[in-house]
Formats: structure tokens, sequence, C-alpha cells
């Protein structure tokens, strides 16, 4: 696994992740906590697409795919999995210290009307978190499988970027309503019990799911 | 046992045959694969090596086809150094020969004594902590041979593996290859002449995707016997004139003349004496009959 780390997570990769999320936490304004999430969500999406595309693709610029070949399919899908799940999981700590960087650079008014109680933040932080978690694996396994399919990590996230744009606009918004892969993000922050935007949520859970089984095929076919 | 190849064409979707209906058989021991650039060596090994799928003809390893099912078969019994291969940058060696011995499945403590083995042989045992990114050249490509051994594959194909090595380090790694070609097939792909002279008996000489002569060394020098002179040019003007006409491997000075080597199919019509050929002498002898 710690092999796996270094590869997956080399020191200009975590700088420019925590830069991000810095500078993030820094320009982008908010007055309320309850922004926070939806200040975070879509950069923290385009951060997933760049972060993850080359969990295989360095293996191809490289050439030791041609190498990885000769090893068992077990082992290499083994490998591209543990990959992508410490970039995950990086990309998940780092998401989690921007909502603090949010509360120490900008100070914002607790809740929708400044006055929740710590108690409610903390729901609203875990909230924001079981979506982040969904949000940073769809956009990572995304962007992962269209640079294995195209054998290009810029093709994996040129074409998550294309996605994005779609998604993350008025006009997704517009067509897709809660089923919006951003449903985090467009949902009705007035009503705590709305919980339609999981609907979105799901639809990125079930395409990731759909994601991680292709890939062994992809791997397969395309080396 | 070993490598059959029955009438072999490789064609890329640009149209660019890179190997025309070649057959080959490499047997048992270090069989020797020599070219000019572009002739389909790397081609070749990417076809065995799986990596590449043949556009006709069949290969069979140790009477086992080329065909997707038994892939997985063969893949567990080659061992491979490409041309150009960046090993994991970020990785100390020892850690990139762990990472890649895990991949190929060997258990941990198998693992370990290989690599103790293979870098004290190819004298990389002082540098195992070192990173990948802060070895030269020559290093980057001794690992890479130690991660091809690494399994003990029965089919090894190593391509340039000498390429950046100084002429110490050239001869260990040569004598690591004829150790390890006990019992096993080891297709060294080359255009470095020295090289399969020190470790081939076999070999194949490929020009443009076809095979311009398979056999052993002694028949390929045999063939070049009584083609190969030496002349001596007395002036520049001379030498040109000569070039002009002949084919010639080599040229130094030699006091105050200076001495050509002609490859030619008859006796030149020029002062000169014939003289033994080399494995170079031949190769060129070879390439250039057509």
């Amino acid at each position: 696994m710690i092999h796996e780390m270094k590869i997956a997570l080399p020191v200009p990769k975590q700088a420019y992740a925590i830069f991000f999320v810095v500078i993030l936490s820094l320009v982008r304004g908010v007055s309320y906590s309850t922004e926070i999430g939806i200040a975070l969500e879509a950069p923290m999406a385009i951060l997933a697409l760049t972060f993850c595309a080359d969990a295989y693709t360095q293996e191809i610029t490289s050439k030791r795919s041609e190498i990885q070949r000769l090893c068992p399919r077990k082992k290499r899908m083994q490998s591209i999995y543990k990959r992508i799940m410490i970039q995950e999981m990086f990309l998940l700590a780092d998401a989690a210290v921007g909502y603090g960087l949010f509360f120490l650079f900008q100070n914002p008014r607790l809740g929708r009307t400044g006055q929740e109680s710590l108690e409610s933040e903390i729901c609203q932080f875990f909230v924001y978190f079981a979506a982040i978690i969904v949000t940073l694996g769809f956009w990572g396994l995304l962007s992962n499988l269209l640079s294995c399919l195209f054998r290009n990590m810029w093709v994996g996230i040129g074409g998550g970027l294309m996605l994005w744009l779609i998604t993350n606009s008025s006009i997704g918004e517009r067509y897709f309503g809660a089923w919006n892969l951003f449903s985090y993000s467009f949902r009705t922050l007035e009503d705590n019990n709305d919980f339609s935007w999981l609907y979105g949520k799901m639809v990125c859970i079930c395409i990731g799911i759909l994601a991680m089984a292709t890939l062994p095929k992809i791997i397969e076919k395309r080396g | 046992m070993g490598i059959k190849i029955e009438d072999l064409t490789v064609t890329f979707k640009n149209k660019v045959t890179a190997i025309n209906h070649a057959d080959l058989e490499i047997p048992q021991g270090i069989f020797g694969l020599l070219g000019e650039n572009g002739a389909g060596k790397t081609t070749l090994m990417r076809v065995l090596t799986t990596v590449l799928s043949p556009t006709s003809g069949t290969v069979t390893l140790d009477g086992i086809p080329y065909r997707e099912k038994n892939f997985e078969k063969i893949q567990k019994k080659i061992g491979y150094l490409p041309q150009e291969i960046d090993l994991y940058p970020s990785l100390t060696v020892q850690e990139c020969l762990e990472y890649m011995g895990d991949l190929s499945g060997i258990s941990k403590r198998t693992a370990k004594e290989r690599i103790g083995y293979y870098l004290e042989k190819t004298s990389l045992s002082e540098h195992r902590r070192k990173k990948m990114k802060q070895l030269s050249g020559g290093m980057k490509r001794r690992v890479g041979l130690v991660q091809a051994l690494l399994n003990e594959p029965a089919f090894l194909i190593v391509d340039e593996p000498t390429t950046g090595l100084d002429p110490e380090e050239r001869i260990r790694i040569r004598n690591l290859l004829v150790d390890f070609s006990e019992g096993r097939t080891v297709l060294f792909s080359t255009h470095v002449v020295e090289d399969l002279v020190a470790t081939c008996n076999q070999l194949a000489v490929m020009k443009k995707g076809k095979f311009l002569y398979t056999g052993n060394m002694k028949e390929l020098l045999e063939q070049a016997k009584g083609h190969i002179w030496i002349c001596r040019a007395k002036d520049e003007t001379m030498a040109r004139e000569v070039e002009k006409t002949y084919h010639i491997s080599s040229k130094q000075y030699v006091g105050d003349e200076l001495q050509m080597k002609i490859i030619s199919e008859a006796p030149p019509q020029i002062p000169c004496s014939a003289c033994e050929a080399t494995l170079e002498d031949a190769y060129i002898y070879i390439a250039n009959q057509e």
C-alpha cells in the first residue's frame, strides 16, 4: 500500500490539491456556513477530475503498461483500485480541510440565519461530507475510466469537464432537477427537510459502480 | 520448447507493414535479433509479449498458440524489458522492484531474495535506497532488466538491454543473460553487434519486416567469407573514389594511409587483400545483398 501511495500521490500533486482549497477558501466568498458546501462541491469535482485521471494512464505514458500486461489481471486491477482509493481518500481529507478553511478565513455566520447551534453545524458538515464523498468518487472514477478508455488522461479530463459544464449550469439544473449530478449544490437551502438531492447522488453512485465494473474490461482490451 | 513463428504479418492502421510474412524458430538459449532501426524488431517483440496482435500468421510458445484464451498462460512465462521504460520515479530501486514483484504475483520473501541476488549481479546493491529518478540512464536500464528477471521467466525478451551502459557493465549484463539462459529462452534484440558476438550462437537478421538470415553465427560468417577486403588509400581523393564504388564497413588511418574495409560480392578492381569477416561485416554484407 505504501508503494501505491508514493505512486498515486507524488508531492507536487498533494501540493496543488492543498493549494487549490486554500485559494478557493480565500477567494470564494460565503456569508453563511450553509453556503460552504455549495462553494466547495463543483470545484472539488474539477480537482477530482484532474487528480484521478492519471491513476492508470501514467503506466501508459511511461511504457510500464507493456510490462504490466504480463502481470496477473487481478493484481493489476487491485493496484488500480488501490490507487484510486488512495487518491479519493486524500481528496476527501482535502475537502474536509477546505470546509474548515472557509470558517478560518471568512468566519461565516452560522447556519442559514446566523444563529444555528453547534449541533446543527456539525450535522450540516456531515451532510456535506456524505455528499462530497459521492461527488469526489464519481468524478474521480469517471475521469479515470475515460482516460483508460482513450489511453490519454487529457481526454479523461476533457470529457469529464464537458459533463461538468453541462450539469453544473442553469440548463443542467433545469433539465435534470433533483437528478442532477450536482443536486447537493442546487438543493433548496431554505428547506431543511428537502432531501430530494439524494436522487442526484444516487445517479452518481450508480454510474460510479458501473464505471468500476467496466474498468477491468477496458484495461484488458486497451492494455 | 521455444517459440515458433509462422507466416507472421503485422500491418498497422496506417497501412505500414512492420513484419511481412516472417517465419522464425527460437530455440532454447540466447537468440540474437539484429537489425537496423525500423526493421521490425520491436514490433516482433511486442507481438511475442502479447502487447500487439498480429494481422495474420501464427505464433506458439512451448506449443501454446497465441490466442486470447491462452494469453494469461503465456504471459506468466514471459519476462520483458522494453526499449523505453520509465520505472516509478518516486520509488527507490528496492521499492520499485518489490512493487513489480508483487504485481507479478511473487511472494514477498521470494521477491526480496531475488531482488538482492539480481541487484548484486547488476552492481546495483549500493544504489538500492536511491530513488529511481536519481539514477543514471544505464542504472535505470539495469533496474529494468532486474524487473524482467524477477519472476524467473521461461522466455525472456530484452530489447536493447545494454543501451547506456559502460563497457564493464555491458560485459556484466551480457554474462548475466548468458547465465540466465540456461534451460530458458532469451531473445536478445540489439543493433550492437559486439553484444551478440559475446553472447549468442543463434541469431536472426531483420530488415524491413523480413528475416534476411536465421541460423548460427558461424554460418553467417561463412556466408560473408571471401567478400570482405582491405585496401589502402593514399589520400582523401582516392578514398572518396573507393567510397563511391564500394560499400565501406570501416576506415581508419594507419600511418599516412587510410585503411578501408570493403564489402563486395566480387573482388574490387583496386589493389586489396581478402580479410576475415567479423559479425558486423557479415551483417552489412547480408543486409545489402538485395
